[in-house]
């Protein structure tokens, strides 16, 4: 019961971090390519939100796999920027498409920034969840 | 007495499992109270901005075009589509008694707005006679718009000063109107001879075909105020067995199918609040009864080492408190993320109006939503407060229930 608890935090992340990065491809994509092949601005936000995304799963499985020690702090820790730096990655580092009712905009955007911003609140609680009670484990 | 070392607050601490899923159930029910009112009051102010965008009684449109599909969409919220007719038909409207003012809009949709290929509705009015958007243009821009000036909806990612491209004419845009929660929010206004120096453009690009009908004389529909001492039913009624070919409409009744869609969406979100509200209060009913129940022994006891009634019954009804507001709070949390960062896909997939209302009345709301989730935690637990503050002791310890 306590194995499984201690690693309700890694479990979390890495659902979320693997949703982000499915869902980018799947479930809320950028708008698709014009009819002669070339591609939107919003295009490349979502390939480099995949790429986030598939960095987020990776470290998220560490925090999964070490549990309560200090890998799992550090690796929660590191989530952080790297969440809230792919939460700005749609239109604030890179420009999505101009009119709203695009699909970048409309479902792109706010999932990203949704989901992100979950993974690194998420991430920030874990962390020092985990500090939290390994210092009590010392102090004991 | 800090909050942390209350007896409330330990309670609460102490059976983590249950305090978490009646936290969960609580923000379940906030988050449908303030997602459902936040959506109820987005279609409410965006029903209120189109009707003050709409300055007319009557419409006048082609006949043809009353069997169009979107029809009703078009010539109130900026959908796209077009349809024309000849100019001698606004001089035979413009005859007719009971009219106070008359203003003709000429439509267009663009192929390309010169950003991510996506066409615009682009709405052309006459300034001299305008008496609808006119208002709204001049409060944004400080002037009306001249040749390849154009004021856009508050949706288009372009800004004042920009140059927006249509059929390869470049039009400076000299203003952003105020949004309105339908599609003018993405539709570009011009006066009539910017529309048709574009619509000569589209046709020079093979982009449209007027057929039989002279661009430099159509007009899309025509807007008629009443005047003075006449109903808007005789006008209109006047206008339908005078001016053939075209159909008149009251603008109202236009508005009137809008607004009875959104009473119909609201309707249904109001009884989904308030089952969802129903069921959760009798949930927490249950849990706060039950949970009192199992700690029969534990009141008495305390009792017995000198609490008060009145001290066990603040107890039980300060941990239904702390756990109400907590719920409350990751409810408005939940709620919000559920539908600010949607709001544009839930006004596409409505098809009504739907605006975000302002800051402080989302700050109202979830206050009001927090407030009433406490009210509900307070209320669920007041019976079981009512019954554990005023049994026996004595009888409880003995095991005699």
């Amino acid at each position: 019961m306590k194995q499984i608890r201690s690693r309700i935090g890694g479990c979390i992340l890495f659902i979320l971090s693997a949703l982000l990065t499915v869902g980018i491809r799947v479930i809320f994509p950028a708008c698709p390519a014009h009819d002669d092949g070339s591609f939107m601005t919003c295009h490349w936000a979502g390939q480099a939100v995949f790429g986030a995304g598939i960095a987020l799963t990776v470290i998220s499985c560490t925090v999964l796999i070490a549990g309560n020690g200090k890998t799992a702090a550090g690796a929660s820790l590191a989530i952080v920027p790297l969440a809230a730096v792919t939460a700005l990655m749609p239109d604030i580092i890179i420009p999505l498409c101009r009119m709203p009712m695009m699909r970048c905009r409309t479902a792109m955007h706010p999932a990203v920034s949704v989901i992100s911003g979950i993974i690194a609140a998420a991430a920030l609680v874990n962390a020092i969840v985990i500090l939290r009670k390994r210092k009590s484990a010392d102090e004991t | 007495m800090k909050l942390n070392e209350s007896l409330s607050f330990r309670n609460v601490k102490g059976r983590p499992a249950r305090s978490l899923a009646l936290i969960i159930l609580t923000a379940l029910m906030t988050a449908a109270v303030i997602a459902g009112s936040v959506s109820v009051t987005s279609l409410k102010t965006g029903l209120n901005a189109l009707e003050a965008r709409l300055g007319a009684d009557i419409m006048v449109v082609p006949a043809s075009a009353a069997s169009k599909k979107n029809f009703e969409n078009i010539v109130l919220q900026g959908s796209m589509g077009y349809f024309y007719m000849d100019r001698s038909y606004y001089d035979k409207v413009a005859e007719r008694e009971g009219i106070e003012k008359i203003s003709a809009q000429l439509f267009l949709a663009s192929a390309s707005s010169g950003c991510c290929s996506v066409p615009l509705q682009i709405i052309g009015y006459d300034p001299e006679t305008d008496f609808t958007v006119s208002p709204w243009i001049r409060k944004s821009a400080g002037r009306e718009p001249g040749l390849l000036d154009v004021v856009v909806g508050n949706d288009l990612s372009v800004f004042v000063g920009d140059t927006i491209t249509f059929y390869n004419v470049e039009c400076s845009v000299i203003a952003k109107l105020d949004k309105t929660g339908t599609d003018l929010d993405t539709a570009v206004y011009a006066n009539t001879e910017t529309v048709k120096k574009l619509i000569a453009a589209s046709i020079e690009l093979g982009m449209n075909d007027f057929t039989d009908i002279d661009p430099d004389r159509s007009v899309s529909c025509i807007l008629i105020k009443v005047a003075d001492g006449y109903t808007v039913d005789e006008v209109l009624n006047d206008l339908n067995l005078h001016v053939r070919r075209t159909k008149s409409f009251r603008t109202k009744d236009m508005i009137s199918g809008v607004s009875d869609s959104l009473a119909g969406v609201s309707g249904i979100i109001g009884v989904l609040m308030c089952a969802v509200w129903a069921l959760g209060l009798i949930i927490m009913f249950i849990a706060f009864t039950i949970s009192v129940n199992e700690r029969k022994k534990e009141f008495a006891v305390l009792r017995v080492t000198g609490a008060s009634r009145k001290k066990i019954s603040h107890t039980v009804t300060a941990e239904a408190l702390i756990i109400t507001l907590a719920g409350g709070i990751a409810g408005i949390a939940v709620g919000l993320l559920t539908i600010l960062p949607w709001s544009g896909i839930i006004e596409e997939s409505l098809g009504l109006p739907f605006l975000l209302p302002d800051a402080p009345l989302i700050a109202a709301l979830c206050a009001g939503a927090v407030l009433v989730s406490a009210l509900s935690g307070a209320a669920a637990s007041a019976y079981s407060a009512h019954r554990i503050s005023g049994a026996d002791a004595g009888l409880i310890l003995r095991g005699d229930n």
